[in-house]
């Protein structure tokens, strides 16, 4: 029997996640299956040439065959391969992290389920299905937000947020299409830009939009935050290069590079102030990422194929730099009974040394500071910048340094001995205080420390990935 | 004649103008009372209108009217299961306006003559005039449902009505099967969504 590529690709991940909404109950098969699922279909598109077959058992895959659903054509191209890689490579990764934070959750099934939705979307050839698919993986992703408690404020924002960017999107694409009927009419063209510009600002948490990503960050489980700021905003980049690609005169516009400078810009001047003067972690990992997502537009707009390699490293830097901060902001939660402002965390270093440990290393590394493969990326971006327009360097190196503010006044606090305070200005009790971090927790902290420093020591294993990315969108000179 | 097609003839006899002033009067019960059996029965009777707008769209396909409006109903049996589990967890149901009527009455009317405007004005790619006043209007009561208000449910009908003004243009410049079928997943996953946060709100 043959499987054409896209079915297998698709099908085996929500066949998988249907299996685990049944064993949720048993947290140790969800989270191994889940991860061995999502895992497994990386390494199926890393070592299975494009044009290769797999066999097993009667079963033969075959990677490039098409698959036809009802007129439309499904298939997994050259340069999809390196987007599913990202998508599943780093589910596989947060499946694992998130294990011993949400037992019998959601999270597994749904994340799985949503990670084959994302794939499906690079699969199809028109880029209005491709849009609806992220949605729909979107929306799924808000089912776990919430499950370890906490107001559902951020879960409801996304949801109204990304609703919001599906009009503009799929417009676009009918105004793209009128155009390649009628190419005089430059008005279609310029209003394409505008709404697709509104649709991805809204995507991505730019100024004014960014009140989801605050939100989510300070409501939700931070596993699925996470899962949230990697699968969910690389998809949404990968989405916006396929426009591009589909439609190249997109990025021919003149005002392209100075709208996603401009835009860029925005929202790392933003997001570093607004994360210095934060109060609370959550908040602050909310911002140091809309800062990154102003990085990664800023490389966009310089529209060079250079930047997009740079864009593609932040992108590869972030589930590293995100897991090690989950991993400290879940556990210095779980010791103040849910709650990450500096008044409650004050000397919370001395009773969970490896979360906070955690959380800074993931901060620096988010903030774009050594060592860290964030580090190489970002100062690739200054030094690209600053070649075209000094100042702007300036103001991305001065963001960047904001963000690291947050997390320093943020460690001054974890680092504070508490002192003895009256009852009535006690922090709220913890629920369950604990003394103890979990052994297998500190376990995953100390090796994504390793590999965190390891890729800030040697970041061309990561950059030539990146550069072999960016080779094939093929916009840029 | 079957009773399903005597049925969807009588929808499609419908006029476009009385649905659209459907659409504006349950919109307006959604939007100015603070009950919530009658913002899902009002969600309820907006989604057959909806469906009348569709049968504009779908003139050789009425089923695929009713799918719209079936799945809308679907979406409101989840949201009232999920209200009645809110209400059971504390919140009694009674009858009374919202707390900031004059704003609301206010802010409507403004909206509802700048979507009868722009819908004069502006012409949308192959949507009749007055089915464009019907999409405006629903994308006029997203807007409101979702600036004015903080509960999960209204501010989820609000992005439903978003999806129907969308789903209601473009299934006019492509009415093909797959972007239909989409659009109601979207709807179907958006109504669970909106249902599990409603709920959430009352767990946490």
């Amino acid at each position: 029997m043959t499987i054409a590529g896209p079915l297998f690709v698709l099908g085996v991940p929500l066949a998988v996640a249907a299996v685990l909404q049944i064993l949720r109950r048993w947290t140790i098969i969800s989270v191994f299956l889940a991860a061995l699922t999502a895992a497994g279909m990386g390494v199926l598109l890393t070592l299975l040439p494009l044009g290769g077959v797999w066999t097993f058992r009667g079963l033969t895959v075959e990677l490039a065959r098409p698959l036809v659903v009802m007129g439309r054509v499904v298939q997994i191209e050259a340069a999809d391969i390196f987007v599913l890689r990202y998508i599943f490579f780093t589910a596989a990764a947060l499946f694992l992290l998130a294990w011993r934070f949400l037992p019998h959750s959601n999270f597994f099934p749904v994340g799985l389920a949503a990670a084959a939705l994302f794939s499906g979307a690079f699969m199809v050839e028109q880029v209005v299905y491709t849009a609806l698919l992220v949605v729909m993986g979107a929306i799924l992703t808000v089912f776990p937000l919430h499950e370890s408690g906490g107001a559902a404020k951020g879960g409801l924002r996304y949801l109204v947020y990304t609703v919001l960017a599906l009009p503009g999107l799929m417009v676009t694409q009918l105004l793209l299409d009128l155009f390649m009927v009628f190419p005089n009419d430059q008005g279609l063209l310029n209003t394409a830009t505008v709404l697709l510009g509104v649709s991805f600002a809204i995507l991505f948490g730019a100024v004014p939009f960014q009140s989801w990503l605050s939100a989510v960050s300070s409501d939700g489980s931070p596993p699925v935050v996470t899962y949230l700021f990697t699968v969910n905003t690389g998809t949404v980049w990968f989405l916006l290069l396929a426009y591009f690609r589909n439609y190249p005169w997109l990025s021919q516009q003149a005002a392209f590079g100075t709208l996603f400078t401009t835009l860029g810009l925005v929202m790392m001047v933003t997001g570093g102030v607004l994360a210095a003067a934060q109060q609370r972690l959550g908040r602050l990992v909310g911002y140091a990422t809309l800062v990154d997502n102003g990085a990664m537009l800023l490389a966009l707009g310089t529209g060079r194929m250079e930047g997009l390699a740079l864009a593609a490293l932040l992108l590869l830097a972030r589930p590293f730099s995100l897991g090690l901060m989950t991993l400290g902001l879940q556990g210095l939660r779980q010791l103040t009974g849910g709650l990450d402002d500096h008044l409650a965390l004050e000397g919370a270093a001395f009773r969970a040394p490896w979360s906070t440990m955690a959380f800074l290393v993931g901060g620096i590394a988010l903030a774009g500071f050594p060592l860290s493969l964030g580090f190489a990326a970002r100062w690739g971006l200054y030094r690209i910048t600053a070649m075209t327009n000094f100042a702007n360097a300036m103001v991305a190196l001065g963001s960047a340094a904001a963000v690291m503010l947050g997390i320093v006044i943020s460690m001054r606090v974890l680092l504070t001995r508490p002192v003895a305070r009256p009852a009535s200005e006690a922090p709220p009790p913890a629920s369950a205080p604990i003394l103890k971090e979990d052994r297998l927790v500190v376990v995953l902290i100390v090796a994504l420390l390793l590999v965190t420093l390891a890729l800030g020591f040697f970041p061309r294993v990561a950059s030539n990935l990146a550069v072999e990315m960016a080779q094939w969108y093929t916009f840029f000179p | 004649m079957t009773p399903f097609a005597v049925w969807l003839d009588r929808i499609s006899g419908v006029t476009t103008t009385t649905a659209v002033w459907g659409l504006f009067l349950s919109g307006a019960v959604i939007y100015f009372i603070v009950e919530w059996r009658l913002r899902v029965l009002a969600l309820f009777a907006q989604y057959l209108f909806i469906g009348v707008l569709f049968t504009r769209v779908f003139v050789d396909r009425p089923e695929m009217s009713l799918l719209k409006v079936l799945v809308g109903w679907l979406v409101c049996g989840a949201l009232f299961l999920s209200v009645r589990i809110r209400q059971t967890a504390g919140e009694r149901p009674h009858f009374h306006w919202a707390a900031d009527l004059p704003f609301r009455i206010l802010s409507l009317v403004m909206m509802t003559v700048v979507a009868y405007l722009a819908s004069q004005r502006y012409t949308l790619p192959f949507v009749p005039q007055d089915l464009a006043l019907g999409c405006i209007l629903l994308a006029v009561f997203a807007l409101l449902f979702i600036g004015a208000e903080e509960d999960a449910g209204v501010v989820g009908v609000g992005v439903l009505n978003l999806l129907a003004a969308l789903d209601l243009f473009y299934s006019a410049q492509d009415p093909g099967l797959v972007v239909t079928g989409m659009l109601i997943m979207v709807n179907l996953l958006v109504g669970l969504a909106i249902s599990y946060l409603t709920v959430a709100e009352v767990r946490t």
